[in-house]
Order: structure tokens, then sequence, then C-alpha cells
């Protein structure tokens, strides 16, 4: 990883100092120990602050589409001679590049607008599960040394394997290497277990209505709609969101559970074919709602019935969006 | 309308979604045809089915619909030649999706009929009538405030 890391910098700073790209997104150290948090460098001196680990959680697409429609929406108001483009750089691992393709496939951008410096991925750490591996306890410091985690809490000094803080959505990633880049860096990662991909919705598709319905409630219960899923998924990136939209009002604000119910409903639903499985959402949830098990669902579906699988190809259509004749129809009512 | 009530009082409320070009004139035939079917559906006329939000389908049963029917043209039958088709798959997606958070299935059902299927049409409501009073009034994502 450390070398992984030293080359990122170095083309990273290349493709700055080359003006090729206007900014690059990237992560940063966090404030907090053993964390990352995605930063923006414009000049090539910046790039020594860059860093790649498994502390590294959001998906960094969200910020590419970002800057790049922030970008357009200004250029609108300058003369025709004025206008230029911005290209942004990206560092990206096997879901962020998954979800620039996404972007790509429903034509946010152009395919030169970004520049991609792929990396490998070995997962990164669910700051959920450290906290519950450290006792609960606030980290005041730590390091990652190869597959070992070590952190320092006021009661003494935990070592954790790395393998046992992993993000769920990790350890059976079939992804882990980036589907596109400009400037590949480090060798691709080994794969992954992605045979148990679906193990866990299998294992709730085979739970009882009730007791699928009664988990569904618990859930959503939590949910305080805070809307950070929608802020950080890289698939959201509606002007308005249907949630937030008046006349008509799609969702109501009560504090009925029904809303909260079809608010997050109708956003998993949106995710149908274009979930790559990022886990920010489930990272950035303050309450801790199973968001996985839902998209996880949709993703499975997607694949047994249009053979899809979102972002994996540049070449796909998202399944929404096309059709077969022959289509499964077992769900059509026959009287 | 008088012999379809029951005693204790409980009716379902079945809103079915039908597209203009073929379940609506589907719906027009049965009617004039005076093929009896029962008076719980309340129809609700879209262009297309394709044009169909899922989100309606949960609005219908969040305000208060026991169940939600959609129907549109068979395949192949589309006025504007795929609306039917993108239609099927947000539907297949849509009623598994609902399926597997623990919504009955037989809640939101989806069939086609054409409009020379008033027989056909009467059938449809008779058979998802049935359903839906087989299950009972809804309670799942019912909005109580």
């Amino acid at each position: 990883m450390e070398n992984v890391e030293k080359k990122m910098r170095e083309e990273a700073g290349k493709l700055l100092a080359d003006k090729k790209v206007d900014v690059v997104i990237g992560y940063e150290r966090g404030t907090l120990p053993l964390t990352a948090t995605p930063c923006f460098i414009t000049s090539p001196e910046e790039a020594e602050k860059l860093v790649y680990d498994a502390t590294c959680v959001q998906n960094l697409a969200k910020f590419a589409h970002d800057i790049i429609s922030t970008h357009r929406e200004a250029q609108k108001k300058v003369k025709p001679e004025d206008k230029r483009k911005k290209v942004v750089g990206i560092v990206a691992r096997g879901c962020t590049s998954r979800s620039l393709v996404i972007h790509l496939q429903e034509r946010q951008y152009d395919r030169d607008d970004i520049v991609v410096i792929g990396v490998p991925c070995n997962g990164y750490i669910d700051a959920k599960k450290l906290s519950a591996a450290a006792g609960g306890e606030e980290i005041l410091e730590g390091s990652i040394s190869g597959d070992k985690v070590a952190v320092k809490v006021a009661s003494g000094e935990k070592n954790v394997s790395l393998g046992d803080v992993l993000a769920d959505n990790c350890l059976t990633c079939r992804f882990n290497n980036p589907v596109i880049s400009d400037v590949m860096v480090g060798d691709p990662a080994p794969a992954k277990p992605a045979d148990k991909e679906f193990d866990k919705v299998d294992a709730f598709e085979k739970l009882s209505i009730e007791e699928r319905w009664a988990y569904f409630v618990k859930e959503m219960s939590k949910c305080i709609r805070c809307y950070a899923c929608r802020n950080a998924c890289p698939s959201c990136y509606c002007k308005t969101c249907f949630v937030e939209q008046t006349m008509p009002a799609f969702v109501g604000l009560s504090a009925d559970q029904t809303d909260t119910q079809i608010f997050q409903l109708l956003r998993t639903y949106h995710m149908v074919g274009r979930c790559v499985d990022c886990g920010s959402c489930v990272s950035v949830c303050p309450m801790g709602v199973d968001l996985r098990n839902f998209l996880k669902k949709l993703d499975k579906d997607a694949f047994e019935l249009f053979e899809h699988r979102a972002g994996s190809s540049l070449e796909d259509v998202p399944p929404l969006s096309t059709y077969r004749e022959n289509d499964k129809e077992d769900f059509i009512y026959h009287p | 309308m008088a012999e379809a009530m029951t005693t204790d009082g409980w009716e379902p409320k079945i809103i079915a979604i039908v597209c203009n070009w073929c379940t609506y004139a589907g719906a027009d035939l049965a009617g004039i045809s005076r093929i009896q079917y029962p008076p719980n559906v309340r129809i609700l006329r879209v262009p297309c089915t394709g044009r169909i939000n899922p989100f309606y389908i949960l609005k219908a049963l969040q305000e208060g619909a026991d169940g939600v029917l959609v129907s549109g043209c068979h395949p192949g039958e589309c006025h504007y030649i795929t609306g039917n088709y993108s239609a099927r798959r947000k539907f297949a997606m849509l009623k598994r999706y609902l399926t597997y958070i623990g919504m009955e299935p037989d809640r939101t059902m989806f069939t086609w009929c054409s409009a020379s299927e008033g027989d056909r049409f009467a059938q449809i409501i008779k058979g998802v009538t049935a359903k839906v009073r087989d299950l009972g009034p809804a309670r799942k994502f019912v909005k109580t405030l």
C-alpha cells in the first residue's frame, strides 16, 4: 500500500504539473485517528498530502459529478469565447470507478472530462466495527501495518486484525480493481470471495413474510431522515430530489413511520442497476440503518432478471432504460 | 352494489392504474357489454403503463388502498411501441422488492388486458378483488397521521 500511495502522489502531481487536469480528487488524512477525508488538490505541491489506505471510505465519484455539473452550470453565464473545460482527476478504486461508469452511461459528463487514477483496493475499515473492536472507547491513536490494526484507547492498546474490521461490502467485493482507468497505480488487488456476495440476501429471503416486514419496520424506525445516505450516494445526483419536490409533494414529511419507510423504499428503488455497493450510504448513516440488506436485493434481482451489474462496463445500458422482448413475466397475473 | 356489501362493513378498495389505449378501453367494453364485476375497483387512467411512477403504487397503499392493480397493453401491443416493455422491467423489480421487504405479494398486481378483452377485464377484477378480500384490510404502509 505504501508503494501505491507513493505512485499515486507522483501520478497526481504529474497530471497537475502537465495541466492535464484542473483538480485531483483524492483522500487526505482525517482529523481523527484512522480516518481519511476527501480532498481536492489543484497544485502539484499539494500532491504530498494525498493518502490511500484502508481508512479511505467515501466514494469520490460523487465529487467528480458535483464539480463537473457545478462548473457546467457556471459556464452557462460565460461568453462563448471565454468558455473553458474543467478536467477532473480522480483517485478511483473499484466501486468509485463503477460509479464513474454509471455517470458516463447516464450521460452526466464525457469520458474526457475525467482522468481516472486507478488504485487497487483491499477493502476499507468500517468505523462502527472498529469502534466495537475497541470496546466502544474513543480511539486516541491508531495505525495500520500489514493486516493488523493497532488502536490506542484510554484503557490501553489493542490489536485487531484488519479482516475483522473491514466493511461488509468489502468482504465479498467482486470489483476491487477499477473497471476503467487512465493511469493504473500498483498491481491489481487479489480477488475476494465474491460467490458469497448474496448470502445475506438469500438468508433474508428465507424468513417468513412477517419476520421480513418486522425487520424492515425496525430498521426504518431508526431513520431520522437526515438524507446523509442520499448526499453521500454517487448515484443520487438529481438537482431536485423527489423528497424535496413540492407541487406535488412526493413523500410526506410527517412524523408518520410510513413516510420514512416510503422515502427509504423509493430511494433504494432508484438504485436499481445503479448501486455499486460502495457502502458510502451505510458508512455515513448516523443511526446505523441496515441499508445494504435492501440495496443488495436489488443488485441481486437486477443480475438475476437482466444479467446486469451496475457500472461494470461502459457499453452496458442501465437495465430500466432498456428491455428485451423475452423478459421474465412470471409476476404477471392471469385470472 | 348492494349485494357486494358484506355484513362486517369492510370492502376492499382497489386502485386500478390502467393504460388509456388497452385496459381502459377493455374496461369500457366490459361496461358496454354489461359484464358484471365487483364495484371495489377505482380506475385511474394513465397514457401508458410506462408512465407510471412506482411511487404511485406506494402512494395508493399509503393513502388507504387495500390493493393496487396495474394493467396495460399486452407486450408488443403498446401504443407507444415500447412503454409496456419498460414498465414490465420496472414492475418486475418493484414486485420482487416489495415482497422482499415483507409486503403481501397479492396487494400489488400486474397484468395485461387489451381493448377487446372486456370479459378478461371483468375476470381480472373479480380475481384481484377476491385475492385482496382474502388478505383483509391493508396494514402495511398505511398512513395514520
